[in-house]
């Protein structure tokens, strides 16, 4: 039997050039200035604006402003990376298929757009795009993406639709539809979208906050091209974003030339009968060349035909990329603010195989693509582990979302709740525990602002102690979540990391996988797998998330023995675990460390340890 | 009647003495006395002249809460919560402080405000309508109070889920500790502000259990100095939302104590501005590490929303002025980044080593070598002559910067201050054009040691026709403390639907919180003539998470009254986003009422001495960016204490004096008000 080779699909940009005509460093530093206080300006109104919780308290959104070539020129630094690095792949597919069809953007334009298979993130993320005019040349575009509540799929809400069978079954599809035209509001766009959606007064008037918002965007580029004159802020753009480049460059010549490589896997549909659903591999090689670093996904899992849980390879995959190389080369804690521009893309080279799970092809399904994204950032953060220690975790624990929704006199309540993860042990300092990791950094909704507008109730918020990967720098706890229905109610659930620990670095120990339980009134406990689709519950009823923790780094038996005794007087671990998994004896009556017995253990241990090993 | 208003600050201890009779004004500056700040107060007032004993009201502006915070040095802190939420403290808002990062520092759980050793779980369940779904066990309340104070702690939170709605169990937790623990301070999230989100609410209770002990004892030991250096006058404190309050209200709620430096520094550039008849004003305080910013419009200094306050990284949910505080200072340091970027701060020099022209070690340039090397500070009449600087390590550090960047000297040093200069107006357009205000509309009041030397060019920077410097630019902030009045914010949340407004209730909780403010007031010593309420609602579109705040009528509500609230929040809304949805119903989220009761205060000063016709001290070149450019004019320097009122003069020129130096650039014009202060025409 043969098989035709599979064809590779290649993500890269060009090396930056310099500006047309030099700029001088101060207008540069001015003109970068301005752009970030106009990005900022435009998110910070978008979240005012705007009524459902994904946006206005999770700030699930993304702000940017983009030059006439659709290059990214700055973001908002409120709004979530997942939502703002996907904007010129949006731009791009929104420009696409302009060309398709011989259209072309006017002055007074704004279009819609949530194709994933035309640079949208996935559909629920809706992009609103107003180019902006100075003097009648198009500059520039303002735009805004943010998650949307509902937008048409086949159960309520837009998470958790993981069974939705090809692009259609997700819901509507806006393929760059221009929804205002020259200034006039195409109302039977706007009809269209009221009748198909649930929940549509909040869906409806998130969407026009962002049209509102864009146009703030767009008001503030011309004043800023008023003030400095267009020359002079396009060369500056134009240094800005070489700067970014040069920034990120410098940081990959520093790692050794070479090719590293790291494995990770998702849950899949864990009570599938069919295996090819289930624990899919995702594979990544890096190959570090000079100042030019090559992600390769070649290898990962072949697309769900079927299932929601295929990844967008533009809006995706690209974006768990930048975003983790970004964290982990330019790390906003220990570098200088490196303005986060399409700059920071071009020396980086993506390959995936089409048809693989990171790179689909429609009509597959892709609404679900959060958490394996978040593995994709994870195994790559393992495969630099080796070149980089000091600048990595240990493995991530991963999140969950769930839709609930529900009527109420003939209308839809819908809202959507996000869980954390946990970031591993890092070198010299433990993980971070309970919060939003790697490419997505939303917000939980306050529990008394949940409670005084939906019909649920939160019971219990707490950490998941004891059962974080042991190491010399410890896992991040997870967070256990009980939410119990008020009234019958609906709800879906996409999640992921049932299955597969955080993997330990360096000596450390895995993580713990996650679990959801059902808890009925009667107390009856039913174990739920990381993803579902549609499942009622009944007044008193509990579910339970229980989120992974994650994995620790270094041995445990070097940890400092005062800080495991502080993790037990805080009951993060158990005494128990204080002995068996870091060889510190500790005195329960006392509260201290029993120094002797402890020295007497912990040799005890990596003598065994070391036995075991050969 | 004797007036002394003392701002301690990081450096300096800046005292006022005011005789509201002969209108003589004494001032003060003397070095901070951090390990007990409360000597350097009693040392400054004494300096300041002989009758510090006969003040009758001292208003102190403090950071004693501010750097307890910020250092992370204040009580052991337990907390009692609701069963099931014990971590809600440390998981927060689940959300990373920074996007892009790895191995960042979470200050909630690397700097634990209560450690969760210390924060103990009651049976008790407040419902979202203030019902009880579960009462409160109280013997699980004593049993962990003992243990709190059996384990050391002195400091004792009580927060409980919902409690916004219904502050019943927080109190009865609240006696119960009190008696198992009566030494512990103990604080209840509901009594500080009760507003929902319970992270925010919680976190602002717990860093006034934090800060409490501190500020409790600090206080005493004040109250004692000022004891023994034979002070008897009533001591009352500036705080964060701008209203001055007795030392007892102080001790108990610290946590609104922590912006009381710089929002003296507002109430000061409001009253400056008022008293020359202006009322749309941006307040400018620019010291050695940072300038910080405030807003007055017609109606008053513009206060923060809840959400957008934060100290040390925690969120702050109690009413406070928007204050912003810039990175741009005098010490702020100029670089060129691994990129090759030009920047200036935030980092400072700080006082030591300080700028590079110090001579103390520091060779980074600052904006003040800048300021040194572009000739508009003078070596010779630093800090009044006071100190020695020298301008040649000044040229050497910007010289080498401006080598890296392609520049010469000159031009990196006009370089710096444009910078610093942008950085300071783009935080001012955040706060007046991205929130419906005109700048054209508005002056400038500048102070603070830097202050004057840039506020001219920021304000041609936003279109600001005038800038205003006050007389005293040193120790502005110290007179704004003189200009405070007593004020309580009272809250009480509703959750309630324009469109079914209740207003029979929302009139017995107006009617309920306007007693409370009166009765405080009242034991405060506060005539009934004295005393203002105002009352406001918080509201939003149904479904939105943010509110804005519209004033209500004091009195009877009706459907007028519910009417004339749309109107006022539609447009609001389309003032502060540019964009209003009238269709949609308005939820009113909470009812406001501020009380003020009227102080004694700051009286009109008498003019300044000076008389004659001013002569210039000096005539020396002096460089100025403009368009891109670097321009030299001879530019003549004055004395400012010897200009007498009424003295007009065409920049470019620079006005020198004790504490501060004024750039009037060339094409702007100044006059000496009656009052003293400097307008100058930009």
């Amino acid at each position: 039997m043969t098989h035709a080779a599979p064809v590779v699909d290649v993500i890269e940009y060009e090396r930056g050039r310099p500006p047309a005509r030099p700029i001088d460093p101060v207008t540069a530093r001015v003109i970068a200035g301005a752009l970030d206080s106009i990005a900022l300006e435009v998110g910070h109104k978008l979240t005012r604006m705007s009524y459902s919780s994904i946006i206005r308290e999770s700030e699930d959104f993304g702000v940017a402003l983009l030059d006439a070539q659709g290059r990214q020129i700055c973001e908002c630094a409120l709004s979530t990376p997942l939502q703002l690095g996907p904007i010129p792949g949006y731009l791009r597919g929104i420009l696409r298929l302009f060309e398709e069809r011989g259209d072309r953007f006017e002055e007074g334009d704004v279009v819609i757009h949530n194709s994933p298979y035309h640079g949208a993130s996935h559909g629920p993320d809706v992009g609103f795009c107003v180019p902006v005019f100075h003097r009648g040349d198009l500059v520039g575009f303002s735009f805004t993406t943010a998650h949307h509540l509902d937008i048409g799929s086949m159960t309520p809400g837009s998470c958790g639709i993981v069974d939705a069978v090809d692009a259609y079954a997700e819901g509507l599809q806006f393929k760059a539809i221009k929804c205002y035209e020259r200034g006039r509001r195409n109302e039977a766009v706007w009809r269209l979208l009221r009748d198909n959606v649930r929940a549509s007064d909040m869906v409806v008037g998130d969407m026009e906050a962002q049209v509102a918002a864009c146009h703030i965007g767009a008001q503030r580029y011309l004043e800023l091209l008023e003030r400095h004159g267009r020359e002079t802020v396009e060369a500056a753009t134009e240094e800005l974003m070489n700067y970014s480049e040069r920034m990120l460059r410098r940081e990959i010549e520093r790692l050794p030339d070479g090719t590293y490589s790291a494995e990770g896997h998702i849950d899949g549909f864990a009570d599938d009968p069919d295996p090819s659903r289930r624990d899919q591999l995702i594979k990544v090689t890096v190959t570090v060349e000079g100042d030019t670093l090559t992600v390769d996904l070649t290898g990962t899992a072949p697309q769900v035909p079927d299932r929601a849980i295929n990844m967008p390879f533009v809006g995706t995959v690209d974006v768990a990329i930048y975003v983790t190389l970004r964290s982990i080369l330019l790390d906003q804690a220990t570098h200088e603010h490196v303005p986060q521009n399409s700059g920071l893309v071009r020396p980086i080279r993506i390959l995936a195989e089409r048809g693989s799970l990171a790179n689909p092809t429609f009509p597959c399904a892709t609404i679900a693509r959060f958490c394996p994204g978040n593995i994709v950032a994870d195994t790559l953060m393992a495969a630099l582990a080796p070149i980089c220690p000091d600048r990595v975790a240990a493995g991530t624990a991963n999140m969950k979302v769930i839709a609930y929704s529900g009527v109420v006199d003939q209308r839809y309540w819908v809202y959507m709740d996000i869980t954390e993860g946990a970031y591993g042990g890092r070198l010299g300092r433990d993980g971070v525990d309970a919060v939003d990791v790697l490419y997505a950094n939303t917000r939980n909704n306050p529990i008394e602002d949940i409670e005084a507008h939906y019909p649920l109730r939160v019971t219990r918020y707490e950490l998941r102690t004891d059962r974080s990967g042991a190491g010399r720098w410890r896992g991040g706890m997870g967070s256990i979540r009980d939410m119990q229905f008020q009234e019958r109610a609906h709800m879906s659930l996409e999640g992921d990391g049932h299955r597969h620990p955080p993997r330990g670095a360096f000596g450390g120990y895995d993580g713990t996988p996650g679990d959801v339980v059902l808890i009925e009134r009667d107390g009856t406990e039913l174990h739920l797998p990381s993803k579902f689709q549609s499942r009622w519950a009944e007044a008193g009823d509990v579910i339970r998330t229980v989120s992974p923790c994650a994995a620790g780094y270094g041995d445990p038996l070097e940890r400092d023995p005062q800080q495991v005794l502080d993790d037990v007087l805080d009951e993060f671990i158990s005494l128990e675990s204080a002995r068996t998994l870091y060889g510190v004896v500790i005195d329960a009556a006392s509260k201290t460390v029993d120094e002797v017995a402890t020295r007497e253990l912990r040799a005890a241990m990596s003598e065994q340890a070391s036995v075991g090993s050969e | 009647m004797k007036l002394a208003g003392v701002d301690v600050g990081g450096t300096f201890t800046d005292v006022i003495v005011v005789d509201t009779e002969s209108r003589r004004v004494r001032i003060h500056k003397v070095p901070s006395t951090p390990d007990d700040p409360s000597r350097g107060l009693i040392e400054g007032l004494t300096a300041a002249g002989p009758e510090a004993g006969e003040v009758d009201f001292l208003v102190h502006g403090t950071t004693i809460a501010t750097n307890s915070l910020l250092q992370h040095d204040g009580a052991r802190v337990g907390m009692i919560t609701t069963r099931g939420f014990r971590d809600i403290l440390h998981i927060a808002r689940h959300q990373r402080p920074l996007h892009y990062s790895i191995q960042m520092e979470v200050p909630w759980q690397d700097r634990a405000l209560i450690r969760r050793r210390d924060r103990k779980v009651v049976t008790e369940r407040m419902g979202p309508r203030g019902e009880v779904i579960t009462p409160l066990d109280e013997q699980e309340v004593a049993t962990a109070a003992r243990e709190l104070r059996e384990a050391g702690v002195e400091s004792i939170v009580i927060g409980f889920i919902n409690s916004y709605r219904n502050p019943e169990h927080e109190e009865r937790a609240r006696s119960i500790v009190e008696e198992v623990a009566p030494e512990a301070f103990v604080t209840t999230s509901a009594s500080l502000f009760p507003q929902f989100r319970e992270y925010e609410r919680f976190t602002s209770a717990a860093i006034n259990g934090f800060v409490g002990l501190r500020v409790r004892r600090y206080l005493r030991r004040l109250v004692e100095r000022m004891r023994e250096a034979g002070m008897h006058a009533e001591l009352r404190l500036m705080r964060s939302n701008g209203g001055v309050a007795t030392a007892e209200f102080a001790a108990r709620y610290p946590a609104t104590l922590l912006l009381s430096g710089p929002a003296a520094g507002v109430l000061a550039g409001a009253h400056v501005g008022h008293a020359c008849g202006r009322h749309h004003l941006i307040t400018l305080d620019m010291g050695g590490t940072s300038a910080d910013l405030g807003i007055v419009t017609e109606r008053g200094i513009v206060e923060a929303t809840a959400r957008d306050t934060f100290v040390a990284g925690y969120p702050v949910l109690i009413p406070m002025i928007d204050v912003h505080s810039v990175g741009a200072g005098g010490g702020s340091v100029a670089y060129v980044d691994p990129g090759g970027a030009f920047r200036v701060g935030p980092r400072s020099a700080g006082a030591r080593p300080g700028p590079a022209c110090y001579g103390l070690g520091g060779s980074e340039p600052t904006v003040t070598d800048a300021n040194l090397v572009l000739g508009r500070l003078r070596a010779d009449h630093f800090l009044g002559g006071e100190m020695k600087v020298e301008p040649a390590l000044a040229q050497r550090a910007v010289g080498e910067l401006g080598a890296r960047l392609g520049l010469s000297t000159l031009e990196a040093a006009a370089g710096i201050v444009t910078l610093v200069d942008h950085h300071m107006a783009n935080a001012i357009r955040s706060r007046t054009i991205q929130k419906g205000h005109d700048p054209r509309h508005f002056t400038l009041v500048a102070f603070g040691g830097a202050g004057p030397l840039h506020a001219a060019a920021v304000a041609r920077l936003l279109g600001v026709p005038e800038v205003i410097v006050p007389r005293y630019p040193g120790i502005t902030s110290a007179m704004g403390l003189l200009s405070g009045d007593l004020k309580y914010d009272l809250i009480q949340n509703e959750f309630m639907l324009d469109t079914e407004a209740d207003l029979e209730r929302l009139d017995a909780d107006f009617r309920r919180l306007d007693a409370e403010a009166r009765s405080q007031l009242r034991r405060d010593g506060v005539a009934e003539v004295d005393i203002r309420i105002r009352h406001a609602a918080d509201c939003r579109y149904l479904g939105q998470g943010y509110e804005l705040r519209v004033p209500m009528p004091e009195g009877h509500l009706d459907a007028g009254s519910i009417r004339r609230l749309r109107e006022e929040f539609n447009r609001l809304h389309r003032e502060e986003y540019g964009h209003a949805f009238p269709d949609n119903p308005i939820e009113l989220v909470n009812i406001r009422v501020v009380a003020t009761g009227r102080l004694p205060r700051m009286p009109e000063l008498p003019p300044p001495a000076g008389s004659g016709t001013p002569a210039p001290i000096d005539r020396a070149g002096v460089h100025f960016a403009r368009d891109g450019g670097l321009e030299t004019h001879a530019t003549a320097f004055y004395e400012r204490m010897r200009l007498p009122v009424g003295t007009r003069l065409e920049g470019p020129a620079v006005l020198l004096q004790a504490d501060s130096t004024v750039v009037v650039p060339p094409g702007a014009g100044a006059e000496v008000l009656p009052s003293g202060d400097l307008l100058i025409q930009v």
